[in-house]
C-alpha cells in the first residue's frame, strides 16, 4: 500500500476509534487523536517524494486517488494545520463535553480535506466534499443551541454549493461520458463553449461557497465565530482553502480552452476585489474578536481569488503563497484569540483589555499574526502582497490594484483594534487573575509564528513547492531566488537585505533606548497616566475601545448602508409571498401530482438533447 | 586630551545649555494668573524666542507653572501632575498668592505658601505679574539652571517625608497613589 | 572579504545628515511660523536643543515593553526608509541599499513605524493616545489611496517600480515627472499634506484637543527618540518626493533647495489653515486627490 491510502485510512479509522475510545477510556482519547493527526502528517511528508495512484472500481466507475504537486501543496497545509489544531485542542477543549463527537468530526473534516485534494475523479471528490461539509456543519453547531440557526445558514449555503457542484458533475458526465479527472481534462476542450462556461461557472459557485466569495459569504462570519476556536483555526486556515483548491483547478485546468473565460476571470477578479474591500470595512466595525477575524478571513480569501483570477505567473504565485501564509497566520490569530477566550471566557473586544503582561507569548503570536496580515515587512505577508501588487500592475489591472491597496491599508484599522483592545490598553482589575495559557497551546502558536518569520526572510523556500504546483497547473514559470523576488519588469526586492537593515537598526536603537539611563527608567502601571491631575479609582474603566473607529465610520457611512445580508432578508421575505402562490400548484390532490410527473417526464424527453446532450 | 572629569564637565555644560534653552511648560492654569500666559506666548511678548513652549502633558514637560492661588482641591492635582513629570523638573511660583497667600491670605480653602508643598525654584512677584515679569522669571530660572542651582526635584526627593506631611495636613481625603522613586 | 568603504560611509553618514537636515527644517519651520505670526521666533537650532534636553532627562517611565519599543520601531522604519532611497543620484556613497528595494517596499516600510508607534502608544493605556491612533489610522486610509494611485500611474508610465530607474528617466529638467505626469504629482502632493501631518490634517497630534495624542505618555529619552525619528523621516519623505517628481539631485545643495521648496508646501499650508475633523479629512482625501489620481491613471492608460 502507499502513503495516500494510509493517510485516508488512518484518518477515517482514527476518527471512529477516537469516538469509541472516548466512551471507553477517556484519557486515551486525546493521545489517539494526536497520534492520528501526527501519523497523517508523517505520511503526507512521505507522499511528497512519491507519485502514486490508487485505482479501484465501484459500479462501473473508476475511483482514482493520487497526488500531484498541486495537491501536495494543499495536503501539507492540511496536515500541518490539522496536527497543530488537534495539539491545541487538547487543553482548550479539556473542560468541554461531548469530546468524542468533537474529535471524531474534527478528524472527519481533516480526512475529508485529504480526500478532496487526493481525488482524481469527480465521484470521490464530491463524496469527500460532502463528508467535509457535513462534519464541519456538525462542528459549527457543536457549542450550543444558539448555533443551530447559524449552522442552518451554513448548511443552506453549502447545499447551494453542493448542488451546483453536482449539476456540474452531471453535465460533465453527460458531455464527456467520463468522471476521471485526467480524461475530462483532455476532452473538455471538445465540449461546446456555452457548456464549458456553464460548467465552469457552476463549479466556481460550488467551490466559491466554501471560500466565501461575495455574495456567497453570508454564512461565514457567524459560522466562524460560533465554532470552537481550535476548529475555527482549521476552518479558516485549511477548510476555506478547499474552495481555493477547486477554483484553481477550474481556472487553470478546465477554463483554459475557451476565449470567453477571460470575462469570467475578470468578473471573478473583481468579485475578489469587492470581497476584499467590503469584508475589510465590515471587519473594522466588529466588536467580537472572532467575528472580526472571520471578516478578515473573507477579505484575505478575496486577495487569493484575485491572484488566481488574474492568472499571470507572479499573481498565481502570490495567490498560492497567500494560501499557505493565510493558513498559518489565520490559524495563529484564531489560536491567539482562542487563548484569550480560554482564560477570560469572552472574545468581546469592548470588555477584555490589557492582557499583554499576563499573556506575553499569546501577544507575540498575535503581533506576528497582525504584522503578517498587514503585509508590513519583514514578515511573510509582505512577500505575498508585493508579488500581488506587482503582478496586478503589470497585468494592467490598474483600478483593481487600487481597490486591493485600499483594502489592505484599511486592514491596518481592524488589525490594530484587535491587538489593542485585547492585549494593549488599560490593565483592568477584572482581568488581573489571567495567566498565560498551557504549553501545549503555546507550541502550535509559536511554531506558526516562526514559520511566518522564515517565510518573510526566505520566501524562496515556500515558493519552491509553489513553483512545482504551478508547473502542474499549466507550465507557469517565474523567476525567484531564496530571498530575492523579481517582478516582470525585472525590478527586485531583496528580503535578506531588508531583514539585515531592519534588524541592525532595531538592535542598535533598542540597545540605546534600553541602556540609556537604565537605572532611572522605571515601570509605572497603566493607571499612572496623564489624566489632567485626576487620580483614577482602582476599578475605574479608562479604556477607549467602544466605537473605536467612529470618525472612520462617519466618513464611509454611505458605503456601509447597503448590505448583502439585507438583500437576502428581502429575498427571504418575498419568497414567503412566492410560496403562497405555490399553494395553488401543490394542491394536495394525487391526480394533480400524477399530471405533473407526466408533464415533467415528457419535458425531459423533449429537451433531453438540449440539456444533457444525450440522444434518446 | 580630556580626562574623565573634564569630559563630564563639558557634557554637563552642553546638557545644561540645552535644558536652559528648552523649557517646556505644562499649562496648568490654576488661578487667575493663567490669563497672563497667552500674551506671554503670543506675538506681543513671544516667549518662544527663549525656547519656552507649552507642552500638552506632564510627561513631556520641564516646568510646572503655578499661576496664582491654589485651592486645596487643586493642590492634589498639582502634586499629582508634578510627580508625573520627568526629572530634571522645575516649579515656578507665579504671583503673590504662591508666596504668602496674597489677597487670599485668610481664606479657609487656599494654601498660603507653595514652598511647603512643592519645591519652588523661582517666584515671580506681583498681582498680577505682567508678561515682562514672567519672562524675567524664566530668565532667572535659566540662570539657575546654567549654574546648576535649580535642584528642586532633588530637594523634593530628599525631603519627601516633610513635603508629604505638609501635604497630608491640608488634603483631608488623601487617596494619592504611592510615588515610587 | 573586501569591504566597500563608500557603502560604509553612506550607511554611517546618511542618517546623520538626514537627522541634521530634518531637525534644522523643523527649527526653521518654527521660525517661519513665528515670522508669519509677527513674532521673533526661536533660533533655527531650537529643535536640536529640545532633543538634547529630552535625551538628558534623568528619569524616564514606561508602561511596559511595547511602549519601550514603540520609538524603536519608529526610528527603525525611518532609517530603513532612508536607506532604501537614493539620496544623491548616481553617487556610490549615498545610494545605500536602494537597488535592493522598490516603491512598493517603501510604501509598506513607511507605515511600519506608525504601526510600531501605535502599538507603543496603545500600551500606555492613555485614552488620548488611543484616540490619536484611531484618528491616525483612519487618516492613513484616506491619504494612502490617492498616493498609491499617483505611484501606480508613474510605475505604469515608466514601466518600472524602482526609484533608480525613475531617476534615470529624469535626466533633464524638462523630463521631470512633475512635468511628464502632472496629475500624479497633484494627487501625490495632496496626499503628502496628510502624510506630513501639519494643519489642516494634524488630527493625530491635535495638542489642544487630545493632549498630543499618541505621544502623550512619552517623555525623556522616548520622546527624544521619537523626535529624532520624525526628523529623519521628514527628510526621507522629502527625498523620496524629490526623487520621484523633481528628478533627484546630483549634490547636496540642489537636494536641499528642492527638498526645502517641497517642505514649504505643507508648512505654509499648515500655518493658514485650522484643523479638519477626522472624517472631513478622510473625505477630503477621497475627493480632489482621488480625482487627480484617477485622472493620472486614465491619462497613462489612454
Amino acid at each position: 500500500m502507499n502513503s495516500i491510502a494510509y493517510i485516508l485510512l488512518i484518518t477515517f479509522a482514527g476518527a471512529g476509534i477516537t469516538f469509541i475510545v472516548h466512551h471507553l477510556i477517556k484519557p486515551l482519547r486525546d493521545i489517539i487523536a494526536i497520534t492520528v493527526a501526527a501519523s497523517g502528517l508523517y505520511f503526507v511528508i512521505q507522499s511528497l517524494t512519491e507519485k502514486t495512484k490508487i485505482v479501484f472500481g465501484i459500479a462501473d466507475f473508476n475511483i482514482i486517488w493520487g497526488n500531484t504537486p498541486y495537491s501536495n501543496l494543499f495536503a501539507v497545509l492540511i496536515a500541518v494545520l490539522g496536527f497543530l489544531t488537534i495539539l491545541y485542542a487538547r487543553d482548550f477543549m479539556a473542560e468541554k463535553e461531548r469530546l468524542g463527537y468533537f474529535y471524531m468530526n474534527l478528524l472527519f473534516v481533516i480526512g475529508g480535506m485529504y480526500g478532496i485534494v487526493y481525488s482524481q475523479d469527480l465521484i470521490s471528490l464530491f463524496f469527500f466534499w460532502e463528508v467535509m461539509t457535513w462534519s464541519s456543519f456538525l462542528l459549527v453547531i457543536y457549542c450550543c443551541k444558539e448555533a443551530q440557526p447559524i449552522g442552518l445558514k451554513y448548511f443552506v449555503f453549502s447545499a447551494i454549493g453542493a448542488y451546483s457542484l453536482l449539476i456540474a458533475i452531471v453535465m460533465i458526465y453527460a458531455q464527456t461520458g467520463n468522471l476521471e479527472l485526467s480524461n475530462i481534462l483532455q476532452n473538455f476542450g471538445n465540449i461546446s463553449e456555452v457548456n464549458q462556461i456553464v460548467i465552469a461557472v457552476l463549479l466556481l459557485t460550488g467551490f466559491g461557497v466554501k471560500s466565501a466569495i461575495m455574495p456567497l459569504h453570508v454564512w461565514a462570519p457567524d459560522s466562524y465565530s460560533i465554532s470552537p476556536s481550535p476548529f475555527t483555526a482549521l476552518f479558516s486556515g485549511a477548510l476555506s482553502k478547499m474552495g481555493i483548491f477547486g477554483i484553481g483547478m477550474v481556472l487553470f485546468k478546465f477554463a483554459s480552452h475557451s476565449g470567453y473565460f477571460s470575462y469570467v476571470k475578470i468578473i471573478l477578479a473583481w468579485l475578489g476585489g469587492i470581497t476584499a474591500l467590503l469584508a475589510t470595512f465590515y471587519a473594522i466595525f466588529q466588536t467580537d474578536a472572532k467575528k472580526l477575524l472571520a471578516y478578515s478571513s473573507i477579505g484575505q480569501l478575496g486577495y487569493i481569488i484575485i491572484g488566481l483570477a488574474v492568472g499571470t505567473p507572479l499573481s498565481i504565485a502570490a495567490a498560492l503563497f497567500l494560501v499557505i501564509l493565510h493558513g498559518a497566520f489565520k490559524a495563529m490569530l484564531f489560536m491567539s484569540v482562542g487563548a484569550v477566550y480560554f482564560r477570560t471566557g469572552t472574545t468581546d473586544m469592548n470588555s477584555v483589555t490589557g492582557l499583554i503582561r499576563k499573556m506575553p507569548l499569546s501577544f507575540v503570536t498575535m503581533l506576528f499574526g497582525i504584522i503578517t496580515v498587514s503585509g508590513v515587512p519583514p514578515l511573510g505577508g509582505f512577500a505575498a502582497k508585493w508579488m500581488l501588487y506587482e503582478s496586478l500592475i503589470q497585468s494592467k489591472h490598474y483600478f483593481l490594484v487600487i481597490v486591493v491597496f485600499a483594502a489592505s491599508t484599511a486592514a491596518f484599522l481592524y488589525l490594530y483594534k484587535l491587538i489593542f483592545s485585547l492585549f494593549l490598553g488599560q490593565e483592568e482589575v477584572e482581568w488581573s487573575h489571567v495567566k498565560e495559557v498551557p504549553l501545549l497551546m503555546l507550541i502550535p502558536m509559536l511554531i506558526l509564528s516562526a514559520f511566518v518569520l522564515v517565510a518573510g526572510i526566505f520566501p524562496g523556500l515556500v515558493l519552491d513547492p509553489i513553483s512545482h504546483a504551478m508547473q502542474y497547473l499549466g507550465n507557469y514559470g517565474f523567476k525567484y531566488e531564496t530571498s530575492v523576488l523579481f517582478n516582470e519588469w525585472g525590478n527586485k526586492i531583496n528580503m535578506q537585505t531588508v531583514i539585515n537593515v531592519i534588524g541592525a537598526v532595531f538592535l542598535i536603537a533598542g540597545l540605546f533606548v534600553t541602556f540609556k539611563g537604565l537605572k532611572k527608567t522605571r515601570y509605572v502601571t497603566t493607571k499612572d497616566i496623564h489624566t489632567s491631575g485626576e487620580i483614577p479609582e482602582e476599578n475605574e474603566n479608562l479604556t477607549y475601545a467602544v466605537d473605536f473607529y467612529k470618525p472612520f465610520e462617519r466618513a464611509i457611512a454611505p458605503a456601509l448602508k447597503a448590505s448583502i445580508d439585507k438583500i437576502y432578508t428581502a429575498i427571504g421575505n418575498n419568497l414567503e409571498q412566492a410560496f403562497d402562490f405555490l399553494r395553488y400548484v401543490y394542491t394536495g390532490n394525487g391526480q394533480t401530482y400524477a399530471m405533473y410527473v407526466v408533464l415533467f417526464l415528457s419535458l425531459l424527453i423533449l429537451f433531453a438533447e438540449l440539456i444533457f446532450g444525450i440522444k434518446l | 586630551m580630556f580626562n574623565d572629569k573634564e569630559a563630564s564637565k563639558i557634557v554637563d555644560i552642553i546638557k545644561n545649555f540645552a535644558r536652559k534653552h528648552s523649557l517646556w511648560v505644562v499649562a496648568y492654569g490654576t488661578g487667575c494668573g493663567a490669563i497672563e500666559l497667552p500674551p506671554t506666548m503670543t506675538s506681543r511678548y513671544d516667549a518662544e524666542r527663549f525656547g519656552i513652549r507649552g507642552s500638552a502633558t506632564p510627561r513631556q514637560a520641564d516646568v510646572l507653572l503655578i499661576t496664582g492661588y491654589l485651592s486645596v482641591k487643586t493642590l492634589k492635582r498639582v502634586i499629582r501632575t508634578y510627580e508625573q513629570m520627568q526629572e530634571p523638573k522645575y516649579v515656578i511660583g507665579f504671583g503673590s498668592c504662591t508666596i504668602n497667600g496674597g489677597m487670599y491670605w485668610d481664606s479657609y480653602n487656599t494654601i498660603k505658601a507653595l514652598d511647603r508643598y512643592l519645591p519652588v525654584d523661582v517666584y515671580i512677584n506681583g498681582c498680577m505679574p505682567r508678561p515682562e515679569a514672567v519672562i524675567s522669571g524664566f530668565i532667572k530660572l535659566q540662570q539657575l539652571i546654567s549654574e546648576g542651582k535649580a535642584d528642586g526635584a532633588k530637594r523634593y526627593r530628599e525631603n519627601l517625608e516633610w513635603y508629604r506631611e505638609n501635604q497630608r495636613k491640608v488634603i483631608k481625603n488623601w487617596r494619592m497613589p504611592e510615588y515610587n522613586w | 572579504m573586501e569591504i566597500n568603504w563608500s557603502a560604509v560611509l553612506g550607511i554611517v553618514f546618511t542618517p546623520v545628515i538626514a537627522f541634521l537636515v530634518g531637525v534644522t527644517y523643523g527649527g526653521l519651520t518654527r521660525r517661519i511660523t513665528a515670522r508669519i505670526q509677527n513674532r521673533f521666533g526661536p533660533p533655527f537650532y531650537q529643535n536640536i536643543l529640545d532633543i538634547i534636553k529630552l535625551y538628558s532627562k534623568e528619569s524616564n517611565i514606561n508602561h511596559g515593553v511595547m511602549q519601550h519599543l514603540g520609538p524603536v520601531f519608529a526610528i527603525t522604519a525611518s532609517v530603513t526608509t532612508l536607506f532604501f532611497i537614493p539620496v544623491i543620484k548616481d553617487s556610490p556613497v549615498f545610494t545605500n541599499f536602494s537597488f535592493n528595494g522598490d516603491l512598493i517596499f517603501l510604501l509598506y516600510i513607511m507605515v511600519f513605524g506608525s504601526l510600531g508607534m501605535a502599538l507603543g502608544a496603545g500600551q500606555t493605556g492613555n485614552p488620548n493616545s488611543a484616540i490619536g491612533v484611531s484618528r491616525g489610522l483612519s487618516q492613513l486610509v484616506g491619504y494612502e489611496v490617492p498616493f498609491v494611485m499617483a505611484l501606480v500611474a508613474i510605475m505604469v508610465q515608466f514601466q518600472t517600480t524602482s526609484l533608480n530607474d525613475l531617476l534615470a528617466v529624469q535626466d533633464h529638467f524638462t523630463k521631470w515627472i512633475i512635468f511628464q505626469s502632472p496629475f500624479a504629482f497633484l494627487a501625490a502632493i495632496l496626499a503628502f499634506l496628510g502624510m506630513m501631518g501639519y494643519a489642516p490634517f494634524d488630527v493625530v497630534i491635535a495638542p489642544a484637543e487630545i493632549a498630543s495624542g499618541p505621544p502623550s505618555e512619552f517623555g525623556g529619552k522616548y520622546l527624544g527618540l521619537m523626535l529624532t525619528s520624525r526628523s529623519i523621516f521628514t527628510f526621507a519623505k522629502l527625498v523620496l518626493f524629490t526623487d520621484i517628481f523633481l528628478g533627484g539631485a546630483h549634490d547636496f545643495i540642489t537636494l536641499i533647495i528642492k527638498t526645502f521648496i517641497l517642505y514649504m508646501i505643507p508648512v505654509l499650508t499648515g500655518i493658514v489653515f485650522p484643523r479638519f475633523r477626522t472624517e472631513q479629512s478622510i473625505r477630503f482625501f477621497w475627493s480632489w486627490p482621488l480625482f487627480f489620481g484617477i485622472l493620472a491613471i486614465l491619462v497613462v492608460v489612454f
